[in-house]
């Protein structure tokens, strides 16, 4: 039967226009019944009679035009049923060549998926609430928070948003049968339910009205997870109370399942009215709801109707100028910005996005490979079917027909790689939704894939199929049949082989990127774990606990603190033990402002912002923070004696301006106290690890007191024994107390190298997937090679040439293409430097190490390749390959 | 064989009037199976219909709209070298269900 694409597409075209088709069928049927009125009139009927006969004559015309029109269906189905069908037998005939292409195609789609589906879940995806395309984000040009007051204006005054709703993470203690529990939460203003456009699936939600009041009112919502998981699903749960940081609370209503919250990373368990703040954060009369120099909130608003973001954005501005004007202590030079919300504005976002789609990039030349590969394989094997294709082609089948039967063959191959990737990327981003972060912060992503990453996996696997299958089918289809039948070389084998080196070369140079990411990335892991920390924390233990949050406070804290630590510090294997509001690098970090003694300027310009702790005496010896000059603190400073201060190196030469501070004193805030120094201690990183010469101060605590509290233990014991032995301990003087985040100083390390580990672990599976598709890539090639000269290796045996001299005759193309492609691949990679360092900290691609081993690799690589099919090339005996065909 | 016997003698006839008479609308072949057949054989127009869109969609015959003698506007339709070869097929697989079907009645 014979057929071509074109008709093919015809019928396609044929169904989606059956009134086109439908016409002309009427009129053909109604040009035959015509005929044959004319016919019968010319018999001798009357005019009557011979059209009643004609119609009688013809029968149903609806039914015959369905039929016809039916046609069309029924025969593009059946042909495209027939060659899938056929496509698929084939398949089965040659199982290694369909499971390679699979699994070749499986790797890349499914490293694709995963990586998209992640893509998806932080940049794409979004939020599930109402029209989330019209929601923004309010940050400003030196941060993502703004001061309580400033909010209030900006909501009072702006003309551009239909609403603006201010948020802000809190710890919260939740009291329950079974004891005490620090749970994570939002305070939230009255209109943010309303301003986001969510409905609450049981009860409601809390409203403008009910959130007028400091402290008075003691309302809560639950997500559905906390409704679920701590209150066991009670039905009954609306207008129950609740008891938070020690005091009763109404629950209103449950939030959807779907919502938590507007920020990706942060699934709250419960919202509460913003002017509960002080209650909450444990604060003194209204905390900072009135305090415009303290930036804790977190705003979210959404534009009015058919008002643009450049232009909300010039009104809020407006608003900004009044500000500064207004409040030039708190607002100079206030600048407002508008993000998308859902990882901090760009705070989180910017680096987020340009970390997953750097990864994205990657994992696309992955792909790349994966594809070359299989334009590799099928090349090969359509120089296989060069036979079977001269028969098909010389028994009347059409260039088209053979083209379309390679295509549906590769296309099925992509499907099924395609399937299968999907698949796994399914499995593996299901854990990776499960996945938790290993800290007291219910960090967690949905990176579930949606349709998008499933649209996604169809059109890369049918862009795979169409564009790699379609050089080796066109090739398939130039064969001359009339040649080949005949037993001589077909026509296109020189250029086929070079069709094939260029594919070796690609490969290769991928392979060169990709390899050079994954070392890359190892470089910079293993830099940044030798990096100097400013402490060290092997054999640290740390427990948290939070005494404001029970109702501690003052004096009576102060002396809570004194007596865990003389507790801890009589349990046996501890050598010491200090406490301190927090430790660098964990997530919970402080700044605060600090000038000059003698300021050139008093102006908020001159502020240096320094990341401070309150600690403990003792607290340097335990963290092994290496005090350089001065002394540490002692129990006499305390509220009764002068404020002092311990600082860093970099405090010092950028506060302060001296390399001895010691004795010499600076401001903390504008219009603060001054303070003196005591002592210098290394510089180190207390935000994260891409922080250099970064200023920090150390309060004592026994001076500036702070209910957050972090015992740290030097200890030989395991980490989990002598943290269970600390929260006993703890336990004896409170048995209510929650207690959080405890664990070994290393573990707790896991949050400040995650992003780290993640792009290496990343990027290491690429290296691998790279190498082992290059390595399959070329040994199919020099296998190739080799199978087609064996009959003139086994000529220049017999003629008595050497080892060497065959193994130069085979490998010597094979190693040029591996030189030309790691070429290529360097180039690539030093251009590639860029999108490296997005992804990888402390990244330099032209480090001339990690060039050295990507040779190496290349090297490796080519010799374990090229290995078998030479030694397959020594072994021809001249005798067997002279009779070979 | 099979399903397709039937259908595969109505293209049969078909593409054999096609190819006696260069071209032909679907009336005209309806009256030729008739007349050459001294009306033994008669076509029905539900089955002709769909059985020349179908084998035109498959390439053996093609089609033009033409005045008739009569100045009517018809569709013609014409063998292709496709149909040409697929008649010739056909003839010879007809010629064989024939003399395999002779032979079994002569055997009983």
């Amino acid at each position: 039967m014979r057929e071509t694409a074109v008709s093919v597409i015809r019928r396609i075209v044929n169904l989606f226009s059956l009134s086109k088709l439908s016409e002309e069928i009427d009129a053909e049927i109604k040009s035959h019944i015509e005929m044959r009125v004319a016919d019968n009139i010319a018999n001798g009927m009357t005019p009557q009679e011979a059209r009643r006969n004609a119609l009688l004559r013809f029968g149903n015309p609806t039914l015959t035009k369905e039929r016809v029109a039916a046609i069309d269906a029924g025969l593009t189905l059946e042909s495209v049923g027939r060659d899938v069908h056929y496509a698929i037998r084939r398949l089965l005939r040659s199982p290694a060549f369909a499971v390679a292409c699979v699994l070749s195609l499986a790797l890349g789609i499914g490293v694709n998926a995963i990586v998209f589906s992640v893509v998806n879940a932080l940049v794409l995806r979004p939020l599930p609430v109402e029209d989330a395309h019209r929601l923004v984000f309010l940050e400003t040009d030196s941060g993502f928070t703004q001061s309580f007051p400033n909010y209030r204006d900006v909501r009072d005054r702006n003309t551009t948003l239909a609403g603006l709703a201010a948020y802000r993470i809190v710890p919260i203690e939740l009291e329950s049968s079974s004891g005490a529990s620090r749970i994570w939460g939002l305070l939230a203003t009255g209109n943010y339910f309303d301003v986001l456009g969510i409905r609450p699936a049981m009860g409601r939600f809390f409203n403008t009205a009910e959130d007028v009041h400091p402290r008075a009112n003691p309302y809560a919502v639950l997500s559905d997870s906390a409704w679920r998981s701590r209150f066991g699903g009670d039905p009954g749960i609306v207008g129950k109370t609740i008891r938070l940081n020690r005091m009763a609370y109404t629950v209103l209503g449950v939030a959807p399942k779907s919502f938590h919250g507007t920020e990706l990373w942060y699934w709250p368990d419960v919202w509460v009215p913003m002017t509960m703040e002080p209650q909450i954060e444990n604060y003194p009369d209204n905390g900072w709801l009135d305090n415009r120099s303290t930036w804790d909130t977190w705003v979210i608003g959404r534009l009015r109707p058919g008002i643009s973001r450049q232009q909300a954005l010039a009104n809020l501005n407006t608003i900004a100028a009044e500000l500064a004007h207004e409040h030039p202590q708190n607002n100079e030079g206030l600048q407002f910005r508008l993000a998308k919300p859902g990882l901090a504005g760009d705070y989180f976002g910017g680096p987020a996005k340009a970390f997953s789609l750097g990864v994205l990039g990657l994992a696309v030349l992955v792909l790349l490979a994966a594809c070359t590969n299989l334009a590799s394989l099928l090349s090969a094997r359509a120089a296989d079917r060069q036979r079977e294709i001269a028969i098909r082609l010389s028994i009347g089948a059409s260039r088209a027909r053979v083209v379309r039967q390679v295509l549906t063959e590769t296309l099925v191959l992509s499907l099924a790689g395609g399937a299968a990737g999907y698949m796994l990327a399914l499995t593996l981003s299901q854990a990776l939704s499960r996945l938790k972060a290993p800290m007291d912060f219910p960090v967690q992503f949905d990176v579930n894939p949606d349709w998008r990453v499933f649209l996604f996996a169809l059109i890369v696997s049918v862009l795979a199929g169409a564009l790699f299958g379609s050089a080796p089918a066109w090739r398939a289809s130039k064969t001359e049949a009339t040649a080949l039948l005949k037993g001589a070389p077909g026509g296109w084998v020189l250029s086929r082989l070079a069709f094939r080196d260029v594919l070796v070369v690609l490969q290769v140079a991928l392979c060169f990127v990709l390899v050079a990411a994954s070392l890359v990335s190892l470089r910079g892991l293993q830099r940044s774990l030798k990096m100097p920390l400013g402490f060290e924390p092997r054999g640290v233990s740390i427990v948290s606990v939070d005494l404001g949050l029970a109702g501690y406070s003052g004096e009576k804290g102060r002396n809570f603190q004194q007596r865990v630590l003389e507790e801890i510090e009589q349990l046996p294997g501890v050598r010491s033990a200090a406490y301190s509001n927090s430790v660098p690098l964990s997530i919970d970090q402080s700044t605060t402002s600090v000038f000059p003694e003698n300021p050139t300027e008093s102006r908020p310009s001159e502020a240096i912002s320094a990341n401070y702790y309150e600690v403990s005496p003792g607290y340097f010896d335990v963290m092994g923070t290496s005090l350089l000059a001065g002394r540490d603190f002692t129990p006499h400073d305390d509220a009764s004696s002068p404020r002092v201060a311990i600082v860093n190196t970099a405090f010092a030469q950028r506060v302060m301006r001296t390399d001895d501070p010691v004795g010499k004193r600076f401001r903390n805030g504008l219009d603060g106290p001054l303070v003196e120094v005591v002592g210098v201690v290394e510089d180190g990183k207390y935000e994260g690890l891409t922080q250099s010469h970064a200023p920090a101060l150390f309060w004592p605590i026994l001076q500036q007191y702070n209910g957050t509290t972090t015992i740290e233990v030097k200890s030989p014991l395991p980490a989990a024994q002598i943290t269970d032995d600390v929260k006993q301990a703890v336990a004896r003087l409170d048995a209510e107390l929650p207690l959080y985040g405890s664990g070994s100083l290393d573990q707790m390390l896991g949050y400040a190298f995650f992003p780290t580990y993640a792009a290496t672990v990343a990027l290491g599976a690429f290296g691998v997937l790279a190498i082992m598709l290059a390595i399959t890539g070329v040994h199919g090639l020099v296998s190739y090679a080799v199978a087609g000269r064996v009959r003139e290796i086994g000529i220049r045996i017999a003629v008595g040439a050497r080892p060497p001299q065959i193994v130069s005759l085979v490998l010597g193309r094979t190693a040029a293409l591996l030189a030309i492609g790691s070429a290529i691949g360097l180039v690539l990679a030093l251009a590639a430097g860029k999108v490296l360092a997005s992804v990888v900290y402390q990244s330099s691609a032209s480090d001339p190490q990690v060039l050295a081993s990507v040779f190496a690799a290349i090297a490796l690589l080519g010799v374990f390749s090229t290995w078998a099919p030479t030694r397959r090339a020594l072994r021809i005996d001249p005798m067997v390959a002279l009779r070979y065909e | 064989m099979g399903r397709n016997d039937l259908q595969g003698s109505l293209d049969l006839l078909v593409l054999k009037t096609l190819a006696q008479t260069r071209e032909l609308h679907g009336y005209g072949i309806v009256l030729h199976i008739q007349t050459v057949s001294d009306e033994l054989l008669r076509v029905e127009e539900g089955s002709l219909y769909p059985a020349l869109h179908r084998m035109e969609q498959s390439g053996w015959i093609c089609s033009e709209w033409k005045t008739t003698e009569t100045n009517r506007r018809a569709k013609y339709y014409r063998l292709t070298n496709a149909g040409r070869k697929h008649l010739l097929e056909a003839e010879q697989n007809f010629e064989q269900l024939v003399k395999g079907i002779r032979a079994v009645l002569r055997y009983a």
